[in-house]
């Protein structure tokens, strides 16, 4: 019960900066919905595309390496989130030790196995962009 | 519940809650005064004044400026997504904003110095930071990653081009320049053996800066800020010279400038980050552990004030250097930036994490500058026999050209024109 009051006390000021920045957020928008002027116009409605008029939709197809890119980036992003849990723990262990010895192999196995991806994916041409 | 209240009403809590509303105004403001700052160094670089009107030397530019965008129209495109595009500045300034929390700007202040603290019966200490919490670092990193969300919803909803194809360029390249990001901060974590900032400024100060023991994380984790900030020579995103002006094109007024804010206050939050991680929060000298005379990291009010002003003056100098950055470098090509991300910085922080925890299993944690020497010298043996990949900047033949000329075909490189001729001085 304690160890919860003592949490909240330290995560207490997060919660007020998150409302203090959603107000400052809102009040902005509202104040210049409010303030400003608004005016349509037939050549101000179209979007803007150099002075001339649009051609097709904005919501195209676009390049599939994006996606590939995105998977990609989520592999490598799943490691390293559980890389920071072992990260920590790692260091608090004796140098040289067993512990540490297994430690280190298993991250090494763990690294290893997205480097294979990492290379797989580097022959298969996902980082080539030219 | 006045028990629950006093519970709750500590004097860590208040001096929190006093360093949350403070370095939010403090952030704001210089985010505004950045943007003078950053017209002013454009305006040195190009030999120009900059903005002198507003004001002496044009220091009143910022209040200007926000009150003129502020009556400004406010203007939603009719064919645009309306709830997105209001949400997404909504998002880039509230993510920004909500960053600086775990930043430590001071040491443990002794309540008993300060000024009306006895009035309320506060004694003992409490730390110059708005939460310290044992997540650390990973909650600045995690509120960093969503900031993309602002940009992409932007691009996406303004159903323009411009706005879509800077949109993708900045999702593209946010989520590539995350994962360097991510693997120089863990080697730093291994060097540090914390997560906590805190604890980050101790380890500094007592043994040396962290740009010390790892040189090379700490040049490729500022890289990731810049990148991370959409700032240049990584401003794909904006570039004026093909996207107009990339995801924003088609906001206005208040939207416009919130974009701005959060830009700029992304900033100002990663040079206090730099500062706290690599260059010792506020340590004053970078190898405390060979010559030990630093500030204490505990003391009076004073103290306390002359350490909150150290931390703000090292972000400040982050911030000018990435201004000067700014106006020196060129804008890099899209494939260029990718090759950086993907085939240059994500192998070597693999490499500097695998040589960086084999240090921590040694146990040579004095001498860890060391292991980014290594990594250097790992990937200056093995690069020359990695695969050439084609060489992008390749120039395309173009048959019959002066550069490929048509078999048997004489070509002519010297300049042949009589003024060019006169002015060259070369003899025909």
């Amino acid at each position: 019960m304690l160890t919860f009051a003592l949490d909240l006390n330290a995560y207490l000021p997060i919660g007020i900066l998150i409302v203090m920045a959603l107000l400052f957020a809102v009040v902005n928008l509202i104040g210049t919905h409010i303030l400003g002027p608004r005016r349509h116009g037939e050549r101000k409605d179209t979007p803007y595309e150099s002075g001339m008029d649009p051609i097709g939709s904005a919501r195209k197809r676009f390049n599939v390496r994006f996606y590939i890119l995105a998977m990609t980036f989520l592999v490598f992003d799943v490691e390293i989130i559980f890389l920071y849990p072992w990260a920590v723990t790692y260091t608090k262990l004796t140098p040289g030790s067993n512990d540490a010895a297994l430690f280190l192999c298993r991250i090494m196995f763990f690294v290893a196995t997205s480097i294979i991806a990492y290379v797989y994916a580097w022959r298969k041409g996902v980082f080539r962009w030219d | 519940m006045p028990e629950a209240l006093s519970a709750i009403l500590t004097p860590q809590f208040v001096v929190s809650v006093l360093v949350v509303v403070l370095i939010l105004h403090l952030a704001l403001g210089a985010a505004a005064y950045f943007i003078l700052l950053e017209r002013k160094v454009a305006a040195w670089t190009q030999d120009r004044i900059g903005p002198n009107r507003v004001g002496p030397m044009g220091l009143l530019q910022p209040i200007a400026d926000g009150l003129k965008l502020f009556v400004k129209e406010d203007y939603i495109p009719p064919k645009a997504d309306a709830t997105l595009f209001i949400l997404a500045p909504a998002i880039t300034a509230f993510t920004a904003l909500i960053g600086f929390v775990i930043i430590p700007f001071g040491g443990m202040i002794d309540l008993s110095t300060v000024p009306f603290a006895g009035t309320f019966g506060w004694t003992g200490q409490a730390q110059i930071v708005g939460a310290n919490v044992n997540i650390g670092v990973i909650y600045i990193v995690a509120v960093a990653s969503l900031g993309v969300y602002g940009v992409v919803l932007g691009g996406w909803a303004s159903n323009s081009k411009f706005s879509f194809l800077g949109g993708l360029r900045a999702a593209a390249q946010m989520v590539s320049y995350e994962i360097p990001l991510g693997l120089a901060l863990l080697c730093v974590i291994l060097t540090a053996g914390t997560i906590r900032p805190d604890e980050f400024v101790a380890q500094q100060t007592t043994g040396a800066w962290n740009i010390v023991n790892q040189p090379l994380a700490a040049i490729i984790f500022y890289i990731c800020l810049l990148a991370e900030a959409n700032r240049t020579p990584f401003d794909l995103a904006e570039a004026e010279a093909e996207l107009v002006g990339g995801w924003h094109t088609e906001y206005s007024s208040m939207k416009w400038a919130l974009f701005f804010l959060g830009e700029y206050i992304n900033l100002f939050i990663g040079g206090a980050l730099f500062a706290v991680l690599f260059l010792g929060g506020w340590s004053l000298n970078p190898i405390a552990g060979l010559i030990p005379i630093d500030l204490p990291s505990a003391g009076s009010f004073w103290l306390i004030l002359a350490q909150v002003g150290i931390v703000l003056g090292k972000a400040f100098i982050f911030v000018f250097l990435t201004m000067i950055v700014r106006w020196t470098v060129p804008r890099f090509r899209f494939d260029q930036l990718m090759r950086l991300a993907w085939e240059g910085m994500i192998p070597t922080t693999l490499l500097l994490l695998l040589v960086t925890s084999f240090f921590v299993f040694m146990g040579w944690m004095d001498f860890m500058w060391l292991a980014s020497l290594g990594t250097i010298a790992v990937i200056w043996i093995v690069h020359p026999m990695l695969p050439k990949q084609a060489n992008p900047n390749h120039k395309v033949a173009l048959i019959g050209s002066r550069f490929s000329p048509m078999p048997d075909e004489e070509v002519v490189s010297r300049p042949t024109h009589s003024a060019a001729l006169a002015e060259s001085g070369v003899q025909s």
